[in-house]
């Protein structure tokens, strides 16, 4: 007997080959199966070796056996100013960026929702820039911000504005990171919400307006409640890809000026790669690993998502 | 209706899995600029010739550091020859992933390279530094030459730099009447290697150093180290804003586009300076060795060098590779595409010679046997990485130079362990 | 009385105006970017740096066009990119749908339904720096290293929990009583799935599809490490490979950046209507 999540009873098999009726009779779990075992294979070589790592001294050298050092590679997580730098630049990048295109995300899907309903090409257009190769879109922007001859520039000087370094400034540096990322991901969310309000039910709206309800309040006590799961979701989507930022780093400001925009994964790359340590390497992923799980399961369990 | 379900699946998956890999004869790893384009252009002239089979692998700079280190580590055969970054070397050969060549010379009946080979390409190759056994061949002679704009500096009363004073004196003033919109002097101010790399040879021409002469102690933070910081940093007040962010690239286009009078950069951008159609400056900038401070200037050698990778399977036919792609003939046809030869024959070849585009040719001769290394250290990345970061912070002006100097000091002896 | 309706007329319109004016001003700014790759493709290299910029190319070349295409194998990066993707999306959003079915309609044994969803979920969190190295390893045991097969695996392992998690929540948001009625009718519980879940699922499949399929085609850091020669190469490593240690070859890279993502868009205007209706039922709700 299959009984399906809502446990309606389903009536019994109908007849069919052997192997057919066995195929039904466990369908239930060929189905998640390649799922199942695809993501074992891909990720439990990945993290066992990642443990394994991580309690390690690994020369570059193949011929060194592995040094065996308990935690100290987590020791030195305690004491490594670099790592301390980069895990702050994170924390403010993921925080800022994600607020940032949440909040612009929503306000053009409202803004949409509520005034060109119709036209499916123009919400199209305004989400290309996340379909961009993250690679290109940072060239982009590198060109757009060279102080000497980028556009951005030439704008503020036909303004009167002082000219700006943009990226090559120590203090504008994370701000034209956020920047670029806000433009290639504000559409994600924008996205997202789109669908949300899409998905509204009419009824509630209707018993508001025959109350009087502002349109303020009617944001506030319908609008944002009904969108709660899709903006948890977004926001969680968001995080996780903030947190790993990489390619728009790497190839705008590679960390600098004066490390103001070192981050994480730039850092375990250089680590990894350039100082050719991948058993410290593991141990910040770990870390890194272990901040996102308890983050996500926190807020997951936070906005009742699990189910 | 299940079965086809899953056979097609399964169909699907394994047709995905088939893998076309015809490995070749050889494989040789290079870095997607213009020395990579170079060897390639020549292992196709030796497949034509030798019927051999050579598969070229390109990656992004970096990146080259990085699969040769994963092959390295891996014990992997992937690759048979590694075209190498000069500061890489001790890196790769101290780790045993390069093959030492001494028994394959011998084989072919050689002490070593002949030396029509400049000695200083030849000295990097030797790991330990010039005493060691070859672990590899030069192949691009890159060195960093002073390049500027002649008029420009003539206008602003200096004729021909000689020191960094000279160029100072001369950035200052073209830097003050250009109102913002250019500069005297432009420099990579960006982290890392770019940073590291624009402040090595004034380091150097002021006597300092990054390690004492048996590499006991570290010796950043010196009254000469002070002396070359201070120079830097007079120049970075003369260069354009967002220096900070400057590499390679950057400080070429200022030059190229003529909003800057003066820099270091490396030889492959000549041939940009003089094509009209990337470059407002044909026939104007001069090429001179570096600078000297107290002591005369010295250029920071970037060659790229051809070597074995242990772990390869066909180590034979890649030395055979290698010495061709040496020779003498071949050197020049490399020149020809455009890269530097590391053979004195080559610089001095008059076919080349009388053509503008080789006219820095003697300079860039006279800079190679007058530059130094990066500190031969296996460690160097990281080393690199850590004086990187202070020297951008410098630059940056978020902390003093004298801060620069004792962290860089603090930062390197921790990784050297060396106190 | 009329007064006020005018004044809240003008009012409206007022409100309207500046919607219509914020719009405009998102729209300048999300295609001003994309407007000047395209425009710098089609510039010489002295004109990508003129000052003041040239806002249309003066002197329109093909020649950057021809550089990537032509004579670099730009051509050929693109291909892998286009199988890669392709075979990435097919293998994930067809096991990624048919777990994400179960997860959505069967029930299991100790609460698995609930732990599974989540593991699958976690999985996409490991940060893929990480994974490289052991990947790396992976491949090179089983001889696949500079393969587009590798890709598609390491790919897939990205992908799957995201297109089972957008998936199962699609069909959460389905009524179960079609299939019941269906498997009433004499269908089996395969078949339910098949004749009856799937159709209704298309516009949750488009969105899956082209999400799977953005990723795939845009990924850089794991094609940089598996991947080693034009015969498996992606578009982003030829773009990276123009970043040189000496120059950035603007032209160039402004050529393959634009040309890489009229594919996307274009696949992404014909999916379009399903787009946001195929989430609006889906992953969204969590």
């Amino acid at each position: 007997m299959a009984r399906t999540a809502s446990g309606t009873q389903i009536p019994e098999l109908q007849p069919g080959g052997r192997l057919e009726h066995w195929a039904e009779r466990h369908l239930r779990y060929l189905m998640l199966a390649p799922t199942m075992l695809i993501l074992l294979a891909l990720t439990i070589f990945p993290s066992l070796y990642m443990f394994y790592a991580a309690v390690h001294r690994i020369s570059p050298n193949p011929d060194l056996p592995w040094e065996f050092v308990g935690p100290g590679n987590f020791v030195r997580l305690l004491t490594d100013a670099q790592f301390h730098v980069a895990l702050r630049n994170t924390v403010v990048f993921t925080i800022v960026a994600v607020t940032f295109e949440f909040l612009l995300g929503l306000g053009l899907a409202l803004l949409l929702d509520r005034f060109i309903r119709r036209l499916t090409f123009l919400k199209t257009v305004l989400m290309i820039p996340m379909m961009l190769p993250p690679i290109a879109v940072a060239i982009t922007w590198k060109i757009i911000y060279e102080p000497q001859f980028g556009v951005l520039n030439e704008i503020m000087f036909r303004l009167g504005l002082p000219l700006q370094a943009w990226a090559g400034d120590v203090n504008l540096a994370m701000f034209s990171i956020i920047v670029a990322d806000v433009w290639q991901w504000t559409p994600f969310i924008f996205l997202l919400m789109l669908a949300g309000l899409a998905s509204l039910p009419v009824e509630p709206y209707e018993a508001a307006a025959l109350d009087g309800a502002s349109s303020w309040r009617q944001f506030w006590d319908l609008t944002l409640p009904f969108l709660k799961p899709v903006i948890a979701i977004a926001l969680l989507l968001r995080v996780m890809d903030a947190l790993r930022l990489f390619d728009l780093v790497f190839i705008l400001t590679g960390g600098g000026p004066a490390d103001r925009t070192k981050v994480l994964s730039l850092y375990i790359y250089q680590v990894a790669y350039r100082f050719a340590d991948p058993g410290y390497a593991a141990a910040i992923s770990l870390f890194v690993l272990f901040v996102t799980i308890v983050l996500s399961t926190w807020f997951m369990k936070r906005m009742r998502l699990a189910e | 209706m299940v079965r086809k379900l899953f056979l097609v699946l399964a169909a699907a998956a394994s047709a995905l899995a088939i893998s076309g890999t015809a490995w070749a004869d050889f494989t040789v790893l290079v870095p997607s600029s213009s020395e990579g384009d170079g060897l390639r252009a020549a292992a196709d002239d030796y497949s034509k010739m030798k019927g051999t089979k050579v598969e070229i692998v390109q990656a992004p700079y970096a990146n080259v550091f990085e699969q040769g280190a994963n092959a390295g580590a891996t014990k992997s055969g992937v690759f048979d020859i590694i075209l190498m970054d000069d500061p890489w070397i001790p890196f790769f050969a101290e780790n045993g992933h390069l093959e030492d060549l001494t028994p394959y010379f011998k084989q072919a009946g050689m002490e070593g390279p002949d030396n029509d080979f400049l000695s200083k390409s030849l000295a990097i190759c030797r790991n330990p530094y010039n005493t060691g056994p070859y672990v590899c061949l030069p192949y691009v002679g890159n060195a960093q030459m002073f390049f500027y704009d002649a008029a420009k500096y003539k206008e602003a009363g200096v004729d021909a730099p000689k020191t960094w004073d000279d160029v100072l004196k001369a950035s200052q003033t073209l830097t003050k009447d250009g109102g913002g919109r250019y500069f005297g002097y432009v420099f990579r101010g960006g982290q890392g290697n770019p940073v590291v790399a624009d402040f090595m040879p004034i380091f150097w021409s002021y006597g300092a150093n990054m390690f004492n002469e048996d590499r006991t102690k570290v010796t950043i933070d010196t009254p000469e180290g002070a002396a070359a910081m201070k120079t830097f940093l007079a120049l970075r007040d003369v260069s354009p804003k967002g220096i900070e962010s400057y590499n390679a690239n950057e400080v070429g286009t200022a030059l190229a586009a003529g909003t800057a009078a003066s820099s270091i950069n490396w030889p492959n951008w000549v041939a940009t300076f003089e094509d009209p159609s990337q470059s407002k400056m044909v026939g104007k900038i001069s090429y001179s060795p570096i600078p000297a401070g107290t002591k005369p200037g010295s250029s920071e050698i970037g060659h790229w060098t051809m070597g074995i990778m242990s772990a390869s399977k066909n180590k034979q036919e890649a030395f055979d590779f290698m010495v061709w792609a040496t020779s003498p003939e071949q050197i020049k046809i490399s020149a020809e595409r455009g890269n530097p030869p590391v053979r004195a024959s080559v610089f001095t070849d008059a076919d080349l010679t009388k053509q503008e585009k080789f006219r820095h040719y003697p300079v860039l001769m006279e800079a190679i046997q007058a530059s130094t290394p990066r500190p031969r250290h296996p460690k160097w990345p990281e080393i690199e990485n850590a004086f990187g970061i202070e020297l951008s912070k410098a630059v940056a002006g978020t902390i003093t130079p004298e801060e620069a100097l004792k962290n860089s000091q603090a930062a390197v002896e921790q990784i050297t362990g060396l106190k | 009385m009329a007064t006020i309706r005018t004044r809240s007329r003008i009012r409206e319109t007022l409100i309207r105006l500046s919607a219509y004016l914020t719009i405009l001003v998102a729209l300048i700014l999300t295609l001003f970017p994309v407007y000047w790759i395209a425009a710098n493709s089609f510039k010489f290299d002295i004109d990508i740096f003129a000052v003041p910029p040239e806002w249309l190319p003066q002197n329109p070349t093909l020649k950057h066009y021809d550089e990537a295409f032509i004579q670099r194998p730009f051509l050929r990066y693109a291909l892998n990119s286009l199988l890669v993707a392709v075979g990435t999306t097919i293998v994930s959003v067809g096991f990624g749908t048919m777990a994400g079915y179960a997860l959505a309609r069967f029930s299991y044994p100790w609460q698995w339904r609930k732990q599974i969803s989540f593991w699958i979920l976690s999985t996409r969190m490991m940060p893929p720096i990480v994974s490289i190295i052991p990947l790396y390893l992976f491949f090179n045991s089983l001889d696949m290293l500079n393969t587009k097969s590798a890709l598609v695996i390491a790919y897939t392992a990205f992908n799957l929990p995201f297109a089972t998690w957008m998936m199962k929540s699609y069909f959460q948001d389905l009524p179960v009583e079609l299939e019941e009625a269906a498997i009433v009718d004499g269908d089996t519980r395969w078949g339910a799935f098949l004749h009856v879940a799937l159709p209704l699922a298309r516009p949750g499949l488009a969105a899956t599809a082209i999400f799977c399929l953005i990723i795939s085609w845009n990924e850089f850091l794991l094609s940089l490490i598996i991947t080693l020669t034009e015969q498996s190469q992606t578009l982003p490593i030829g773009i990276a490979g123009r970043v040189t240690q000496y120059k950035t070859y603007w032209g160039e890279i402004s050529a393959a950046g634009f040309m890489a993502c009229v594919p996307i868009v274009i696949f992404a205007f014909i999916v379009q209507k399903h787009l946001v209706r195929g989430l609006s039922l889906g992953a969204v709700k969590g």
